[in-house]
């Protein structure tokens, strides 16, 4: 023990001094203080137990970096240009000397390497999607020393070591449980599940919370199946439980919610409470169908989650206390207060994500004004 | 002079993949602000290492004309072996390595068998191992996680110095004569061990040349004498073990294991590329597992740069695409220049 002890203080003694040789600047990570937290209506602390930490304030304009992991879906593509488009809006231009974005792919070895590069660059915050939950202790390690404030979002880190930005994925699932139970008015039945990409962390906690809120309520039947969070295989996978299964009371879609509501109107299956993602296809449906029984509710992980990532990283490097698990609150909308072109676009195409802005941190990028204006975004 | 000539001539792809390097890590390092210093060459070769070796893992097959499509799989199944075995106390982890080793030397000789005594295509049985391979792999590590020792994984992903610094080894790594390679970062110096004290010896060997042999055509190979199964296995153990390898090392940097399906696929797919890259003939028979090194690093020294270029994120993956296209485009002109097409046969 005490030679590891020593083993230890050996290798982080000699690195620093290493570190002194190549870098000059010192720094040691952030500090656990005490909340309350920075703009607290925004930068909400996830449960009673979260921790606050503290960065050492830096002198801005600040250089920050998004590593993005796989890139492909409209999701993904949305969060780039919300990211973008943020980093350019007045308030937060003045703050950025330089933004840069690089897409690794799913691989580790690129998303860590790449962190590292930007670590080694100087850049003073890297917000990124890990690729996976675990294996971040060495970039982790590198930014505590050189002060670089690292924000995953979205796909979060196994750690309590670095400052994260999510929704709270449980409460997704239980509030679409809730909504569905309150809607179908009674305290038994046979529900569909239609879950997102196996293994998952996010299908997992929306899935529990979903059968929490259930269980709950009463005795309900619920039949799974995976829908990859994807229209198409949504459509195809509740195409097929309709046709074992016959009548379904209510239905929770986790993604490609607007491939399960096609498949039940082409299967003639009568319109029931839905509870399912924010795609404007999805609200679209809710909004046209829901005089015939389509009482949906629809939530969002919204692609604005980057941009929110990127004004706790420059809070965090000003020298404010934040949370070390930031839980954002929830965008979310039913069929008694959907209204076009506010919170869905009737004349836009089903594939983007509505809720995009959150009026509590100052975040409004609207999804409509973004995906417009794609072309030009991606010159 | 004449022999240069010709030794030139016949390497012609790998210097090609050396100046495609050289002019995209060159002009990265020159606008780094950090450029040429340790800090960056440590990062680049951590980034490097796996696809490097995935790369050589994958050479030694094509070289006996047959494609290992397998190498991904038997790269994240080690990963995984290495989250549960590479900790505990000094012994124990020795004893972890050389069992991860061995599991990957296992899983690329059952590669072998199955095409040698199976009789079936290598493309076909690696595909089917594969998908074995990375069923094993989910079975040991369901979800990502798992622990690899802290100061193992700190000390194998710095410089030489630091190395000896965390075990104590050479005055903490302060002895004059190390000096000089202080600097080397770990990886490359493991890369380099491989290379001098398992890929020369191989390709040296009488085994190593009838993979070569093979490669260049079987029946000629079989006519005069080589032993055509006992180079194919030989040829799948070695893959097996490189890509074994690669799956310990990305185990060290992450210290977790994370059975990741799309990862393999997209390390098997690069481990192709870097293959062509470094001028390494699909139809076998020339190139080498340096060379397909030199083509991984080219892969990587790509997308260095979009950490340095301001290119629309959106766009990089095509930019990559014509890199690459380009990249093996060049090496495939030779075909213009050839007065009788016969020639490419020889």
């Amino acid at each position: 023990m005490t030679n590891m002890v020593r083993r230890t203080a050996l290798a982080a003694a000699a690195a620093m001094a290493l570190l002194v040789g190549v870098h000059g600047a010192q720094a040691a990570g952030p500090e656990i203080v005490e909340g309350p937290g920075y703009l607290p209506e925004c930068f909400a602390p996830w449960d009673a137990d979260t921790k606050f930490m503290k960065w050492e304030a830096k002198e801005g304009p600040y250089r920050i970096a998004l590593v993005n992991g796989f890139v492909g879906n409209t999701w993904r593509i949305q969060m780039i240009q919300t990211a973008k488009v943020y980093a350019e809006s007045p308030g937060i231009k003045e703050k950025i000397k330089e933004f840069k974005i690089v897409s690794t792919g799913t691989d580790a070895a690129a998303q860590l390497g790449a962190i590292e590069d930007f670590i080694n660059q100087g850049f003073d915050a890297i917000v990124t999607i890990a690729v996976s939950p675990e294996g971040f202790d060495r970039v982790i390690r590198l930014a505590d020393r050189n002060g670089v404030v690292i924000v995953p979002f979205d796909n979060t880190l196994d750690t309590d070591k670095v400052m994260q930005v999510n929704e709270d994925q449980y409460q997704m699932g239980k509030m679409s449980g809730e909504f569905l139970v309150k809607e179908m008015g009674k305290t038994s039945g046979k529900i569909l599940e239609v879950r997102g990409v196996p293994g998952n962390s996010v299908d997992r906690d929306r899935h529990q919370g979903l059968r929490d809120a259930l269980e709950a309520a009463g005795d309900f039947e619920v039949v799974e199946i995976v829908g990859n969070w994807d229209t198409g295989t949504s459509q195809k996978a509740t195409a097929d439980a309709l046709a074992v299964h016959g009548r379904f009371d209510g239905i929770f879609t986790q993604g490609g919610s607007d491939g399960t509501v096609r498949a039940l109107m082409d299967a003639g299956h009568p319109f029931v409470p839905i509870a399912g993602e924010g795609e404007n296809g999805f609200r679209k449906q809710i909004a046209q169908h829901a005089k015939d029984g389509l009482k949906g509710l629809s939530y969002g992980q919204s692609p604005g989650l980057a941009a929110i990532s990127i004004k706790a990283a420059i809070a965090a490097l000003e020298g404010n206390t934040m949370p070390q698990m930031i839980s954002v609150p929830i965008p979310v909308a039913d069929y008694t207060n959907l209204k076009d072109g506010e919170n869905y676009w009737s004349d836009l195409t089903d594939n983007f994500f509505t809720p995009n802005e959150f009026p509590p941190c100052d975040v409004n990028i609207k999804a409509v004004d973004i995906m417009a204006k794609t072309a030009e975004n991606v010159e | 002079m004449n022999d240069l000539r010709l030794r030139l001539g016949q390497n012609l792809g790998l210097l090609l993949a050396i100046g495609l390097f050289l002019l995209f890590w060159l002009v990265y390092n020159g606008l780094h602000p950090k450029g040429f210093s340790t800090a960056v060459l440590i990062q680049n070769a951590n980034e490097s290492f796996v696809i490097g070796a995935v790369a050589m893992a994958q050479t030694v097959p094509v070289l006996a004309g047959g494609l290992d499509l397998s190498v991904g799989a038997v790269m994240t199944l080690v990963n995984c072996l290495a989250s549960v075995l590479v900790n505990g106390s000094g012994w124990q982890m020795v004893l972890g390595i050389l069992v991860c080793l061995a599991a990957g030397t296992l899983a690329g000789w059952v590669n072998g068998a199955v095409v040698v005594y199976g009789r079936i295509q290598p493309i076909i049985a690696t595909l089917a191992t594969g998908a074995v391979y990375i069923g094993i792999a989910l079975f040991i590590r369901p979800t990502p996680g798992g622990e690899v020792d802290g100061d193992l994984s700190w000390a194998l992903t710095n410089d030489v110095y630091e190395f000896c610094a965390t075990y104590g080894l050479f005055d903490d790594g302060e002895a004059a004569w190390l000096a000089p390679f202080a600097w080397i970062p770990m990886p490359m110096a493991i890369m380099l061990l491989v290379i001098f004290l398992i890929w020369i010896p191989f390709r040296n060997s009488v085994t190593g040349r009838g993979v070569y042999a093979i490669g260049s055509s079987e029946g000629a190979a079989y006519m005069s004498g080589v032993r055509i199964d006992r180079c194919k296995i030989a040829a799948f153990t070695l893959a097996g073990f490189f890509a074994g390898l690669g799956g310990l090392y990305l185990a060290l940097q992450t210290s977790s294991g994370n059975a990741d399906v799309p990862q393999a696929g997209a390390y098997t797919l690069n481990s192709i590329a870097a293959v062509v890259i470094g001028g390494t003939s699909l139809m076998g028979g020339s190139g080498g597992a340096i060379c397909s090194l030199i083509g991984a690093m080219v892969i990587r020294a790509i997308s260095f740069n979009f950490r340095i270029f301001d290119i629309a994120p959106l766009l990089q993956p095509l930019f990559e695409g014509i890199v690459l296209l380009g990249a093996v485009s060049i090496g495939a002109a030779r075909v213009f220049r050839v007065k009788n097409r016969l020639e490419l046969l020889g």
